[in-house]
């Protein structure tokens, strides 16, 4: 418990002297509704065609699930930036288990992820009037909660194994692409070819994104959704045990 | 509990690169270190040094053998090895965004330290590492030379019983140095176990109470300098200072094939293998070469004996 105290301290010191990152993990997925989500919304005439809701309900779930992606890659690269500054090994000889370190950074990513996302559902429900279901809340808290967790442990993997800097910016640009529009974020589904929709199926953002779309304003169907709880809670246990092998793997 | 500070017993490190090509960073080394004791690992670049540091602490496997820290088997307890130990790493390591003082701060709170004890230890810290002028500096607006410091200067926040430098005095100038090695003696007097790597000879023949010397992942030698210098096998320093260089004397040194030699201004200093009473022939010749103003005739340093080991083997 001492650890994970010790590294929520360290990352509030250092988050509090980069004001960029609170923007990052703050107010740009926001951005994204307000500006992108309007604009769609306002272009099909407030009218979307594919579902009961209008585009700025459908879209609140998409950028929830967008911000613990952009946090999660965000935090990822801090582990470059420690690599660089040495104190990433230095930090593997503190009195910590593996785990315990990386438990303490995305305890830490999720406190931001979940500020982000009530000032976001806050915003939507005031500015957007998009109905949210406050009934279902505790849902909504532990997606969140459970999505960020579950991408910062998959980003780990890769920020762990690669080693240089530029290759990690290219795949994270990669998946960024393949993972937020090869999914329900920006768009429903069922209108899609179907080689498309099974891709997105298959695709977590999707899992997690359903979920949070159903916790948040209510749609979706309740069998599908506890399938995608449960194969995005796998996908974050699985990233996690792979995250720490990583880790304990370091040379 | 084990009365020493760390066991090691055939450790091996194999590192892979590629499918084919492995190297044996570490091929079967044992020895122990008492606690209290400052024992130094010596040897050239690639020697092995640094990876055994790091399976002790725990940053990497071994690929054979085991190592124990105060009795707690590195590969499965690091936990309890990690809870004992202090690691000052060769390359810089310190919190870049982040001031000198929070660095200290945040190492001790990693530590379990209390907070209130924690400040005034780091008041301590950089009165003795001179920071204070530097105290609310973010790190990364500091120099090389203040980094390394900073980080040297968390190894003194905690009373960790065993604590690891590698090559510690990398870009420290020679007051602060000197300061620390006293620190390092303090430490160890209070019963702490410091384990280093250095290339700098005279730091060690300073410093430890033990000393191994590896090579190629292997011990070559192993004991205290006294020790050590036995194993010279008749090796002398002579140093002479002339009022004015000889010409062609560094040809002339050269030619009595020496261990070692160097040639400061006009002084000379050369280690030779030979009987003591064929050295005093030499250095009688030596003294017929110019107006000597010093002569200077004694036994082998570790720096002698290192260069000689690492030529034998």
């Amino acid at each position: 418990m001492a650890a994970i105290s010790a590294i929520l301290y360290r990352e509030g010191k250092i988050r509090a002297t980069n004001y960029t990152f609170l923007f990052w993990d703050l107010f740009y997925p926001l951005g994204y509704l307000l500006v992108f989500g309007v604009g769609v919304n306002e272009a099909m005439g407030g009218a979307f065609p594919s579902g009961p809701v209008d585009y700025n309900s459908f879209f609140l779930a998409g950028v929830l699930g967008m911000a613990s992606f952009g946090i999660a890659a965000n935090t990822s690269w801090t582990f470059f930036l420690d690599r660089d500054n040495g104190i990433f090994y230095e930090m593997l000889t503190y009195p910590m288990t593996r785990a315990e370190y990386l438990l303490g950074k995305v305890l830490f990513n999720i406190g931001i992820a979940l500020f982000q996302a009530a000032l976001t559902v806050a915003l939507a429900a005031a500015l957007l009037d998009v109905r949210i279901r406050w009934d279902l809340l505790p849902l909504l808290t532990l997606a969140v909660v459970i999505g960020t967790a579950g991408w910062f442990y998959f980003y780990a993997i890769f920020a762990l194994k690669i080693r240089r800097n530029d290759i990690f910016n290219t795949v994270t640009s990669i998946f960024y692409f393949a993972f937020l529009f090869a999914s329900s974020m920006f768009y429903p589904l069922e209108p899609l070819p179907a080689w498309f929709r099974w891709t997105a199926l298959a695709n977590p953002i999707t899992w997690q994104v359903d979920v949070l779309r159903y916790a948040s304003i209510g749609i979706g169907s309740p069998l599908q959704i506890v399938w995608e709880a449960a194969a995005f809670l796998l996908f974050t246990l699985g990233s996690f045990a792979y995250a720490v092998r990583s880790l304990d793997q370091q040379e | 509990m084990s009365e020493y500070a760390i066991e090691v017993e055939n450790l091996v490190k194999v590192y892979h690169s590629g499918r084919r090509n492995e190297v044996r960073a570490v091929n079967g080394m044992s020895f122990r270190v008492p606690r209290g004791e400052i024992f130094g690992l010596l040897g050239p670049n690639g020697a092995g040094k640094t990876t055994i540091l790091k399976m002790l602490n725990t940053l990497i496997h071994s690929t054979g053998g085991r190592a124990r820290v105060l009795g707690y088997d590195v590969s499965q307890q690091p936990l309890e090895v990690r809870q004992r130990i202090t690691v000052v790493i060769q390359e810089t390591a310190v919190e870049m965004f982040l001031d000198a003082r929070d660095n200290l701060l945040t190492f001790a709170r990693f530590h379990g330290l209390h907070a209130v004890e924690a400040r005034r230890r780091a008041d301590v810290v950089m009165e003795r590492f001179n920071l204070h002028s530097e105290a609310n500096k973010k790190v990364q607006d500091l120099s090389g030379g203040y980094r390394r410091r900073v980080q040297v200067a968390k190894a003194f926040m905690v009373d960790t019983p065993v604590v690891f430098l590698d090559e510690f005095s990398t870009g420290m100038d020679p007051i602060l140095k000197r300061a620390v090695m006293g620190y390092l003696r303090e430490e160890a007097s209070r019963g702490r176990t410091i384990i280093l790597t250095t290339q700098v000879l005279s730091e060690a023949e300073e410093l430890c109470d033990d000393i191994l010397i590896m090579n190629k992942g292997r011990e070559v030698a192993r004991g205290d300098l006294h020790t050590l210098k036995l194993l010279s096998h008749g090796v002398y320093e002579v140093t002479i200072t002339f009022e004015e260089l000889p010409a062609a004397i560094e040809a002339y040194l050269a030619s009595l094939e020496p261990v070692r030699m160097e040639i400061h201004q006009t002084t000379i200093e050369v280690a030779l293998k030979a009987e003591e009473a064929r050295v005093l022939e030499l250095v009688a010749e030596l003294a017929k070469k110019g107006r000597v103003l010093r002569v200077e005739i004694s036994g082998a340093s570790l720096e002698d004996i290192f260069v000689e080991l690492m030529e034998n083997k």
